[in-house]
């Protein structure tokens, strides 16, 4: 037998795809979940509209399974040549900007939503970014959390007959984002016990997970993540008339000057005390070559305070994270509650601001303490509990949680036993992706 | 957290007409407001909410950029009603102010609204609170309100030039203007 090629990790977000191989310390490539077919984008067609080459648009199977080609071969061999003419990611959005091309994002709130521009997109991932040979590889990919059983059969379909791929393991996001803040110095055991909260671009979920097992009925998902920053940067910056307000520079702004601050009052007194600290300037390029000054002030830190106030941003949405985080635990199981508050881990793009993990942390536990402290009060002093340890997990992985999680387990020894292998594949069909043993849980190393 | 609310909630024997309350001011402006002495020992940015000249409208100043994001304000007493009235006047003389007026039009543009002597109190019919502010009880007591509100508005305008605070102009507090 050839010498283990590594596996393959893929991570497709709702806005980012991450592509790598397993023991590497980040992804070899970070780009738009996006595809550009020949056509009108996908706002006229709707999310699930045709893709351009004059098909039908395929709402649950992959199209080449209704379209009667076998199951061998390459894709490239199954399609007529105009299926070949679409760009991913970065490309994408470059081809979509002249004319010809519509733009689509095949993956909605974390889930796949579109097979056949994901069938094609995962062709192109595969070929043309990672270069691999999938039956020379096994696979990791990951899913959002209660992703339905039909989506992973999907996903395998498309994974073992249209890429031939030698084996496949499918693992939740939140799970692998546990396994990546073992990193931390702040993790000592290396449990899959913990709650996640995993903000992207599109949603932000909060998900207990048990011994490596999601507990599903406490998920909660809350409807504000990294696009809705953007757009309240965006529009701060339209208020005040600011020469340029794209999306793109909000984005800018957002990503490299915002942080999160303990009181928002006591913030708007700082930039008054010490302004040329805290207000800054962009230059932006703007299309056509023109430069321009943008001014950038308090949205460096009431972009990000619309995870703690909701209210700032949205009229129907308005719980904060950190209540959000305590009911989740609460409606937990009460034996894993400690263990879910002594874990909470950060995973996404958009936790990554300045002290986010610190005032989260900080909330959580002045509402575990008020309640604590009330609950006692009713006791009478003799039930004094002993307090409950809150720790939020912020650690160097963060960014590319699930995808580095993915990362370190695949590259462990018994990764393979874990997969579904293309053999078990052809003889049982695709159902049998519908459980995989736990990997990384109790047991393994 | 929901907005913030006026720290002068709980003071004691506080003045109140209508369910307005007429609390002390550190101003030289001449009107009925009891006033706090003058302050040696701090700025107007630096000054804490326990130090004795601090008055509502510092408060008002230090929460009105804060609480113009917020969309709900719960009433909890007679002062969070002078905060209300206070952040939508600061609006208001805000609003005043054009993208591109030099620092001395501008100055004369919020002065001329604090000056003017042409503005609504609570139970007129142009009062766009009335649902959350009653009218004083006779005319009598609407004019002392008068004249109090006259003295905020000239004093926070006097501080309000103090600082810049243009990219606030375009919200509007509960969704009302004065
Ligand atoms: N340094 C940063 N600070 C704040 N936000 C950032 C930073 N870097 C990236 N982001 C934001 O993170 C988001 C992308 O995060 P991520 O890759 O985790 O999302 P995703 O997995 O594509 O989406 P989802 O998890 O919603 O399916 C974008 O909104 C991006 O602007
Ligand atoms: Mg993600």
């Amino acid at each position: 037998m050839a010498p283990q090629t590594p596996a393959v990790v893929m991570d497709n977000g709702t806005g980012y795809t991450k592509l790598g191989f397993a023991g590497n310390d980040s992804p070899s490539f970070v780009f738009p979940t996006a595809i550009a077919t020949k056509g009108p984008s996908a706002g006229a067609a709707g999310g699930t509209g045709g893709s351009g080459s004059g098909r039908p648009a395929v709402a649950n199977k992959p199209s080449f399974l209704t379209g009667g080609a076998g199951p061998t071969g390459h894709l490239s061999g199954k399609r007529g040549t105009e299926d070949l003419d679409f760009f991913i990611g970065d490309e994408a959005l470059n081809a979509s900007a002249g004319p010809g091309y519509g733009l689509h994002y095949p993956i909605r709130h974390g889930q796949v939503e579109n097979w056949d521009q994901m069938e094609r997109f995962w062709s192109n991932s595969i070929f043309k970014y990672l270069r691999v040979e999938p039956e020379d590889h096994y696979f990791l990919l990951t899913e959002p959390p209660l992703n339905p059983p039909e989506n992973r059969e999907n996903t395998a379909e498309i994974m073992f007959e249209s890429f031939n791929c030698a084996g496949l393991y499918i693992a939740v996001q939140a799970v692998l984002a546990l396994a990546a803040s073992w990193t931390s110095s702040k993790v000592q055991d290396r449990s899959l016990t913990g709650t996640v909260i995993d903000s992207g671009e599109g949603v932000t979920h909060v998900i207990p997970v048990a011994e490596g097992y999601v507990i599903g009925s406490s998920i909660k998902s809350i409807p504000i993540a990294g696009r809705d920053i953007t757009y309240f940067v965006q529009s701060l910056l339209r208020d005040r008339g600011e020469p340029d307000s794209s999306l793109k520079t909000a984005e800018r702004i957002k990503e490299e000057s915002c942080y999160v601050c303990p009181d928002i009052v006591k913030e708007f007194a700082r930039f008054d005390k010490e302004s040329d600290d805290r207000f800054k300037q962009y230059q932006v390029q703007q299309p056509g070559g023109r430069s321009v000054t943008v001014d950038v002030g308090y949205e460096r830190f009431l972009a990000p305070e619309i995870f703690f106030n909701p209210e700032i941003y949205s009229s129907d949405f308005l719980t904060p994270l950190p209540n959000i985080v305590d009911t989740v635990i609460q409606t937990s199981p009460i034996d894993v509650r400690r263990g879910l508050y002594k874990n909470i881990v950060l995973s996404g793009g958009s936790t990554l601001y300045k002290d986010f993990g610190r005032r989260l942390q900080r909330d959580i536990r002045h509402l575990v303490d008020a309640r604590i402290k009330a609950s006692e009060a009713r006791a009478g002093n003799a039930a004094k509990s002993g307090g409950l340890d809150v720790q939020v997990i912020s650690h160097k992985r963060q960014r590319h949680g699930p995808w580095f999680g993915g990362s370190l387990l695949g590259q462990t020894p018994e990764f393979r036993s874990y997969c579904h292998t293309k053999a078990e594949y052809d003889e049982v069909g695709p159902s049998i992706v519908r459980r995989f043993a736990l990997l990384g849980g109790p047991g393994s190393t | 957290m929901p907005a913030y609310h006026s720290v002068f909630l709980d003071e004691p024997n506080q003045q109140v007409i209508g369910n307005f309350a007429l609390l002390p001011l550190r101003t030289r402006t001449r009107g009925p407001a009891q006033q706090l002495p003058q302050m040696t020992d701090t700025t107007e940015l630096d000054i804490e909410p326990s130090h004795t000249s601090y008055d509502p409208l510092d408060e008002i100043l230090s929460l009105f950029r804060a609480n113009t994001f917020f969309r709900n304000f719960e009433v909890k007493g007679p002062a969070d009603r002078v905060l209300i009235y206070g952040i939508l006047f600061v609006s208001e003389a805000l609003s005043k102010i054009r993208p591109g007026n030099s620092r001395r039009d501008a100055e004369k543009s919020v002065m001329n609204v604090a000056l003017d002597t042409n503005f609504a109190i609570p139970g007129d019919a142009g009062f766009p609170l009335n649902q959350a502010f009653e009218a004083p009880k006779d005319r009598n007591e609407a004019e002392i309100l008068r004249q109090y509100i006259m003295q905020m508005r000239q004093e926070l305008a006097m501080r309000l030039l103090n600082r810049w605070w243009l990219s606030f102009q375009k919200r509007k507090f509960m969704g009302k203007q004065l």
